[in-house]
């Protein structure tokens, strides 16, 4: 294989990374305050680009219709929180990632019955022929990845580090009982994390459906790789998320590259499957030990 | 008290055992048979799920997968290997056992729910194998001609010898399943599903006992897969997809945690839902295909809804009118 192929499959396995970081940060948000896995994350992912094909059926100009459509993807992130979630919150873990698959499936099944079956597309963004870089082809579009993702981790590295929402939240994520007494407003921190983690997932559906097509049924398996690259990293900082989505990323497209292209998405599970024996703390994660 | 409070519980479970191996004797219906058949087969998942929900406190999101290799394998064997029907259940429940221990072992290791989403990652993996094996499963056009269950020359071919085969197996997965939760297993069960730490400190080996009811899970699991394959005679990938596992997981939920009897009342229920027009003859196909349209939406729906209104499920409900003590899903 020549050095532009490779350069090729390392693009591709750059741009699908980023878009695996967007999704692990959702994963790290929402675990960061309730210490709960949100296995409706994915579903996030498939509202954004849906929502903004809607939109943009309904005639809106493509700009709006993504803004739109990463907007509702928020609003259904908090509404799902406060009618479902909050009536439970006090409970343990397992009642509430029961609720979050509940949610998933729903959200999945209305989906179906709201915008039909079938697979939509969006146009690009910025339309014009791709870029060619040392003999490598990038797709307007990847660009637009790349932006967004870097916004959206140095918007949430500033924001866990020098706001005080930031350090509620961080606050929230160690204990939800002494945050109270510290007068932190918690169930506001964890609806708005919900809210933020919808974004995150919102925006990663939306800038991938002009490469990709979305579907209705695309949220369970983008869930699974946002959640491997979240494990891979080290679910927690910001940073971890992005160095697990990008090493995954990676990984997968040297495996088309050099093995074959049927089975990539069995590679993020025997990935997460090793992480999880091996390192379980990540790559960049500290190891934590359980008192007994 | 309790004794009378037992003697009933007996005598209803014995009526509604009797009631359910008269069916066949009732009716002749092949379709409704084929459909109770179906809510037999879910049972039996129902059965392993239900421990590993109700009594281990672990949700699986890939039992579809289990029940897919067992189908797999059972159908794989009896179609292109000639091998006896017996054998070939065995070696289905046999591998779905092994898959369960070999994917609950890294993460059950760990705190936290890794497994559910190990799980969920492992039945997307399984969909993706299940259609590109072709070798052995056929590829998207799945498995035909799986020959009817027999032993020897004694072939259960009618629709009412499938049903009392299946339905035995269920009677005797739940029977299994009651025993272990009333042995010391089955103690230790019910201390780690309360407080794991409590477990530990009791002398639990939480994560080994996690482990080995995940895998018995499994292995039940593919039990009702080689069963389910020879009782249709045709399987394809769709048919255990992750929708299917969810489904599985909202029985379970829907029935109640630390309860065999809620769970397997809410697969009855939950199955039959996408049949209803077998049941009431009147019912057009235009009400069953909207039943059926819906069906994942109505089950998604209703487990939420318990969780948030009837912590414990619908046994929890029966259970605190009957103790008068507010009974909690999560601080039995």
């Amino acid at each position: 294989m020549d050095s532009a192929a490779l350069l090729q499959f390392a693009i591709a396995g750059l741009k699908n990374g980023a878009i695996y970081a967007l999704v692990a940060l959702g994963f790290t948000l929402v675990f960061g305050s309730t210490g709960i896995i949100n296995f409706a994350q994915g579903e996030f992912f498939m509202l954004g680009g849906m929502l903004a094909v809607f939109f943009v059926r309904l005639g809106l100009p493509l700009p709006i219709a993504v803004i739109a459509g990463v907007l509702a993807t928020a609003g259904i992130g908090l509404a799902f929180e406060r009618l479902a979630l909050r009536p439970r919150r006090d409970s343990g873990p397992l009642v509430l990632i029961i609720i979050t698959i509940g949610g998933s499936m729903v959200m999945k099944s209305l989906s179906r019955h709201v915008f039909g079956g079938s697979e939509l597309s969006l146009p690009a963004f910025s339309e014009g022929p791709s870029i060619v870089v040392a003999g490598a082809a990038i797709e307007r579009q990847a660009f637009w990845v790349w932006g967004l993702t870097i916004i959206a981790v140095v918007g949430l590295t500033w924001l866990y580090s020098k706001t005080k929402f930031g350090r509620s939240m961080r606050a929230c994520s160690l204990s939800h009982e002494a945050s109270r007494l510290m007068g932190i407003d918690t169930a506001r921190i964890v609806m708005v994390s919900f809210g933020l983690a919808a974004v995150l997932g919102g925006i990663a559906g939306v800038v991938v459906a002009p490469l990709t097509q979305t579907s209705f049924d695309v949220g369970a398996r983008i869930g699974v790789k946002g959640f491997a690259a979240a494990i891979l990293g080290g679910l927690g900082n910001p940073i971890a998320a992005v160095v697990g989505g990008l090493t995954l990323g990676l990984v997968e497209s040297m495996s088309i590259a050099f093995i074959s292209s049927t089975y990539k998405d069995v590679i993020a599970l025997v990935l997460l499957l090793l992480v999880l024996f091996v390192r379980p703390e990540g790559i960049l994660g500290r190891a934590t030990r359980e008192k007994v | 008290m309790r004794w009378t409070r037992r003697r009933l519980g007996i005598t209803l479970l014995g009526v509604m055992g009797i009631a359910i191996a008269a069916v066949p004797f009732l009716t002749d219906d092949r379709y409704l048979l084929k459909v109770l058949t179906f809510v037999g087969v879910n049972a039996i998942v129902v059965a392993g799920l239900a421990l590993l929900f109700g009594y281990a406190g672990q949700i699986s999101l890939g039992h579809a997968a289990f029940f897919g290799l067992g189908a797999y394998m059972s159908a794989y064997l009896t179609t292109t290997h000639q091998t006896p029907w017996l054998l070939a259940v065995l070696a289905g429940t046999g591998i779905a056992a092994a898959g369960g221990l070999l994917l609950a072992l890294p993460s059950l290791r760990l705190k936290g729910h890794y497994l559910a989403m190990a799980t969920l990652g492992f039945n997307e993996i399984m969909s993706v194998l299940f259609v590109e094996l072709r070798g052995i499963t056929g590829g998207n056009n799945g498995l035909s001609g799986i020959p009817f269950p027999s032993i020897g020359s004694f072939v259960i071919d009618t629709p009412a010898g499938i049903y009392l085969l299946v339905w035995g197996v269920a009677a005797l997965a739940f029977l299994g399943a009651a025993n272990l939760v009333r042995t010391r297993p089955g103690r230790a069960m019910r201390a780690l599903h309360g407080s794991e730490l409590g477990a530990v400190a009791s002398g639990v080996d939480t994560t080994r006992l996690k482990v080995q009811v995940f895998a018995l899970s499994a292995a039940l699991a593919g039990l009702a897969g080689a069963l389910y394959a020879h009782a249709v005679g045709f399987i394809s990938p769709t048919q255990f997809s992750l929708e299917f596992s969810i489904l599985l997981v909202a029985m379970v939920v829907v029935g109640g945690t630390g309860s065999l009897v809620g769970p397997f009342f809410a697969a009855v229920v939950l199955t039959l839902l996408q049949y209803v027009h077998a049941l009431i003859p009147g019912l057009g196909n235009d009400v069953a295909s909207v039943i059926q349209d819906w069906e994942v939406d109505i089950s998604g729906m209703v487990m939420i809804l318990t969780v948030i209104f009837l912590p414990g499920g619908f046994a929890a409900l029966v259970r605190r009118k009957r103790i008068g003590v507010a009974v909690d899903g999560e601080t039995v």
